[in-house]
């Protein structure tokens, strides 16, 4: 999902670096001021995870695809923090000649701020349903694993709409697009299962789902609710 | 940090970095192109662009030993890049 420079209007990747900044700022504000500088070193454990992650392409014939993991890093630290993260990893690809440097605010905004804010929103909905047939931890690693899966094709789906302003590129493009990410999302549910799984045996507490979490003030956005589990725990 | 929470934290990065170098030096990766450059250069018909940004480390050329070492660096580094970052922008615990 990484887009090279060249290939969308120049008008596009101002508008997206635009709105990819802002809410890079707005990100950073909320980390200073909710984060806890105690739990520093899983930002970087998780950034290089998710680095390492993105490197590696799993077969989905005739083509191929990697974990994103803006859901996965959203259930964990809420979505201010795992859109840091993305955001880091996104540019120092960018500096590996993966995904452009122009390209960089549009693919920050698809794989940062699109998939951590819809992947945490969804991932939020399913735990609360989940949770009233089974535990918290079995809750979390199954809606993370359902929502990444959702998110992953949304965000090819809107990769497809951005690409419409590209001439030649039409709705048949915008559906095999959108149906090639239907199966590399297994590929994403099932790793984010994965990671999320050991930490999950690691430690809770990195998880803002979680009722044991040193992290759930990270996952509130303004004006919405704070998760069930945080409130009663 | 204690010497558990170093062994919690050190596990995922040894894994990741020996994961990706035995992937990377194996072969096992998949060279399809992603879902992103299929659909639109193969499907839909467009040339993919020559960018004139190869990446810091295109002098280093194409092969599995390149890639493994800049894969290794890049994984190192960003967990340094992110370690920094938040040390730096995150609220100081009392």
């Amino acid at each position: 999902m990484h887009v090279p420079d060249g290939v969308l209007p120049i008008w596009l990747l101002v508008i997206l670096y635009f709105l990819s900044g802002l809410m890079l700022v707005v990100s950073v504000k909320m980390i200073n001021k909710k984060y806890d500088n105690r739990l520093v070193p899983y930002m970087g454990v998780l950034a290089a995870v998710i680095f390492a992650a993105q490197l590696v392409n799993f077969p989905v014939p005739p083509s191929s695809g990697h974990l994103v993991g803006s859901t996965l890093l959203a259930v964990m630290l809420g979505p201010w923090g795992g859109m840091l993260i993305i955001g880091m990893v996104l540019f120092v690809q960018a500096l590996y000649g993966d995904g452009g440097l122009l390209t960089y605010g549009l693919n920050f905004f698809n794989m940062g701020v699109f998939s951590c804010l819809l992947g945490w929103a969804l991932s939020l909905l399913l735990f609360k349903g989940l949770k009233r047939f089974t535990d918290e931890k079995k809750s979390v690693l199954f809606s993370t694993a359902i929502a990444s899966y959702v998110t992953t094709v949304l965000a090819a789906f809107v990769l497809g709409l951005e690409l419409l302003t590209v001439s030649g590129f039409g709705f048949a493009a915008l559906t095999v697009i959108t149906l090639v990410h239907a199966f590399i999302g297994i590929g994403e549910a099932v790793l984010t299962f994965m990671i999320l799984l050991y930490f999950v045996k690691a430690k809770p507490q990195v998880i803002s789902f979680l009722r044991e979490s040193e992290v759930s003030e990270m996952a509130r956005i303004p004006g919405v609710p704070m998760p069930t589990a945080q409130i009663e725990g | 940090m204690d010497r558990r929470d170093v062994i919690r934290f050190g596990t995922p990065l040894v894994l990741a970095v020996s994961i990706v170098a035995a992937v990377i030096i194996l072969g096992v990766a998949s060279q399809n192109p992603d879902g992103f450059e299929w659909s639109l250069f193969d499907f839909a018909g467009f040339t993919e662009p020559e960018g004139g940004f190869g990446g810091i480390w295109s002098f280093l050329g194409e092969g599995v030993v390149a890639d493994a070492t800049t894969g290794i660096i890049g994984i190192i580094a960003i967990f340094f890049l992110g370690y920094g970052l938040f040390w730096v922008i995150s609220r100081r615990s009392k």
